[in-house]
């Protein structure tokens, strides 16, 4: 017996929009952190589940590449949060708008 | 043999290397260094006689450069004559640059140069192909330029070199078009290859070509209209008047069109070009000889004048005669250039005629010297250069050229006229050093023109210690090197008595091939006959000048003649014909306004104007996109989405719809 793929798909969409809404809706920097986080693994989850019905461990390989480029992401970020928060002394994402052309 | 030709060409090179590596330390053993070099290879280049004038000559294969280009050495009657008037003469001219040059802080620098221009000269001439004859043509250009610039700290050298060298280059470029030309037509650089298939050149581009091959005579040779550079060239020590303005380098267009010959015989149009323009350099190269004071100017002029015969010689096809010239001359430009170089030493740098006079006395050897190259020089019978003259001379009748010999006969009475014009005013009449510049009619702003003589002081020159003067150098350093040449200018005509069956005419063989007439002969009468109205006319330009300068009346006279003169000489004269501001007015000054025009107009407006504009509109563009960049990261973040979504939307419904 197994789950239909739709439910997996469904779910995967679910966490990619929470995900959206968080760093779209949130200013602090480590929820939006998160929130990219939780796309990521939105997409993982969708890989691998695509994966397991075409039989193909293409997706599996992938998720591998995409949780270690999530962690190099996560750890880049953090430190830049923190030269942020050491600069400008708050954590607010619109404060921090230097590139405003 | 052909290591030998190899250490021929190379001995003057390793000498100038040893010289520019160790000349500070060694000072006058530079001199030593770099006479031994040359003298070296003139005797290693005697030593090959036998092979170069053996069938084909001596050859040596150096190097392959592309494939099809291959380099190498030739040594046949041509370039064995050239070589050995390039060491021979050279070598006796460094000996006395020992002399000359013995209290010259730059001594060394001096010789570096000038066995520099030997092995450039060798490269010109040994060349077995054009490119190598080029490259050798290039850098004699360049050690020419060295060397009239050698006194670089007097304005009007550096002026003279800078001029010399741009007007070679034109040359340079015309001798470079040539060889595309030659190349494309035979496919071959060689001499023996382009000859082999000269057939197939014919009219118009065989005289592009010598054409092309002209204009780097005229350059070379200072021929008639860019001759302008060769008076100014006197700017340079003596001996390099001697050895590149007279004997050697000024000659290579006389090498250049005896070489090619196979080419000219085939192209008349081309040949009768080359005597006119020769006999016009000849005939305006003595007119101008005339009106000269400084007798380096004098000499240069004269040089001028018998390159014109030499040119219209080769030029018309009397390849033997025209050479005959080169050879004779070298011997007595040479000695006529050193004794000059005699003169100016013992007066201290004067080389105005005008302060010279009754040297005879003071300088009998000088004077014994002059008189034997003053003699050759305008072919008194029996001298050398009555044979040369003679005979290029009578060629114009053979080749049916009446004018052209009308020309040159005229010519040999005038420079019989000025260079005894010379001699009278050096070694006869009161002695003239002594007397105020106004009472000889000499302007000021000459004088302080000549003034600015100093020794030369280039930083590493002035730290180093001034040679010490011990008096001055030997005599015989200076004196040996006049008299071997003095004894040429008077038996070195003798090689060529008995016209066509004369060793030099045997020496040659047929390497020039036979020359068509250019027109049909005009023997209007026998050489003999030639030979007593050249004469003639010689001995008429000797009386003349012997009683405006020479015979006791005008000698007392002097002074007040001179002063007349001086003063009274025609702008034409003091202007040289006008040709420098023609080309002035001709060239540099449209060039200049070319420049001009595109520094002011097209540099501001269409290059910077262009590259603004550019930078203008991307500016632009900025102002318009910059809006878009609001710092605001999660605004970024929706235009992704919203872009993402439109994407899928359309992949969605469009895209898979069709």
């Amino acid at each position: 017996m197994s789950v239909d793929v739709t439910n997996y798909i469904a779910l995967s969409a679910v966490m990619f929009f929470i995900g959206v809404a968080g760093v779209i809706v949130r200013r602090n920097p480590l929820i939006v952190l998160m929130a990219i986080e939780l796309m990521f693994n939105a997409a993982n989850l969708a890989l691998v589940a695509f994966a397991r019905v075409w039989v193909n461990n293409a997706g599996h390989i992938f998720v591998f590449l995409v949780v270690t480029v999530a962690a190099a992401e996560a750890a880049i970020g953090l430190a830049i949060v923190v030269a942020v928060f050491r600069r400008a002394e708050n954590v607010d994402v619109d404060e921090v708008a230097g590139l405003h052309g | 043999m052909s290591g030998l030709l190899l250490a021929v060409w190379l001995l003057p090179f390793a000498g100038a290397l040893a010289i520019w590596a160790l000349g500070p330390q060694l000072r006058r053993g530079a001199g030593w260094i770099g006479s031994a070099t040359v003298l070296l290879a003139f005797v290693l280049t005697l030593v090959q006689w036998g092979a170069a004038t053996a069938s084909g000559g001596a050859h040596r294969a150096l190097v392959t450069w592309i494939p099809g280009f291959t380099l190498g050495l030739l040594l046949d009657p041509l370039s064995l004559l050239w070589s050995l008037i390039i060491t021979g003469v050279g070598g006796l001219i460094l000996v006395y640059s020992i002399g000359y040059m013995w209290s010259d802080r730059a001594i060394a620098r001096f010789f570096a140069y000038m066995n520099f221009f030997v092995f450039a000269m060798l490269t010109l001439v040994l060349s077995d192909n054009l490119v190598g004859l080029l490259v050798g043509w290039g850098l004699v250009g360049l050690a020419s330029y060295f060397l009239i610039g050698f006194w670089f700290d007097r304005p009007s050298a550096v002026e003279a070199a800078r001029k010399a060298f741009v007007i070679n280059v034109v040359g340079d470029v015309g001798i470079m078009f040539a060889v595309f030309a030659l190349y494309k037509a035979t496919g071959s650089i060689t001499f023996a290859g382009i000859f082999s298939q000269r057939d197939a050149l014919s009219g118009g581009l065989l005289f592009m070509i010598c054409g092309a091959l002209f204009v780097g005579c005229a350059a070379k040779s200072a021929q008639v209209p860019l001759q302008t550079w060769l008076p100014d060239a006197m700017e340079g020590p003596t001996p390099v008047s001697a050895l590149i303005h007279a004997a050697t380098m000024v000659t290579a267009g006389v090498y250049l069109i005896a070489r090619f010959a196979p080419l000219w015989n085939a192209s008349p149009p081309a040949r009768e070009l080359v005597g006119v323009v020769g006999a016009v350099t000849a005939l305006l190269g003595a007119i101008l000889g005339i009106a000269q004071w400084d007798i380096k100017r004098i000499l240069a002029y004269s040089t001028m004048s018998q390159i014109g015969y030499m040119i219209m010689g080769v030029g018309i096809g009397a390849y033997q005669a025209g050479v005959l010239h080169f050879f004779t001359h070298a011997f007595f430009k040479a000695g006529l250039f050193l004794t000059a170089g005699l003169l100016i030493h013992e007066l201290h740098d004067e080389q105005d005629v005008r302060k010279m006079g009754g040297l005879s006395r003071r300088m009998p050897f000088a004077f014994y010297a002059m008189l034997a190259g003053t003699l050759a020089i305008i072919g008194f019978p029996g001298f050398s250069g009555y044979f040369s003259k003679d005979a290029v001379v009578y060629a114009m009748l053979e080749h049916g050229q009446p004018a052209l010999y009308a020309v040159g006969a005229l010519t040999a009475a005038i420079t019989a006229y000025y260079m005894f014009r010379m001699l009278f005013l050096t070694f006869f009449g009161p002695y003239r050093g002594e007397l105020e510049d106004a009472e000889l009619g000499i302007l000021p702003d000459r004088r302080a023109h000549r003034d600015e003589h100093m020794p030369p002081v280039h930083p590493a020159e002035l730290t180093r210690p001034a040679v010490p003067v011990h008096g001055h150098a030997p005599a015989w350093l200076m004196n040996l090197p006049v008299a071997i040449l003095a004894l040429f200018a008077v038996i070195a005509g003798y090689v060529a008595i008995g016209g066509a069956t004369s060793p030099w005419w045997r020496f040659f063989g047929g390497l020039f091939g036979a020359a068509p007439a250019v027109a049909a002969s005009t023997v209007a009468f026998s050489e003999s006959l030639s030979t007593l109205l050249v004469s003639a006319l010689v001995a008429i330009g000797i009386i003349v000048a012997f009683v405006r300068y020479g015979s006791p009346a005008a000698q007392l006279a002097s002074v007040e003649r001179i002063r007349a003169e001086s003063l009274g000489r025609p702008a034409i004269f003091a202007h040289a014909f006008y040709f420098d501001d023609a080309i002035d007015a001709l060239v540099v000054r449209p060039a200049r306004s070319v420049g001009t025009f595109i520094a002011r107009f097209v540099d501001p407006h269409v290059l910077d104007g262009g590259v603004r504009d550019v930078a203008w509109g991307a500016g632009a563009l900025g102002v318009i996109f910059r809006a878009l960049q609001t710092g605001l990261v999660r605004s970024y973040a929706l235009t992704i989405l919203v872009g993402t979504a439109c994407f899928i939307a359309y992949f969605a419904l469009i895209g898979s719809a069709r």
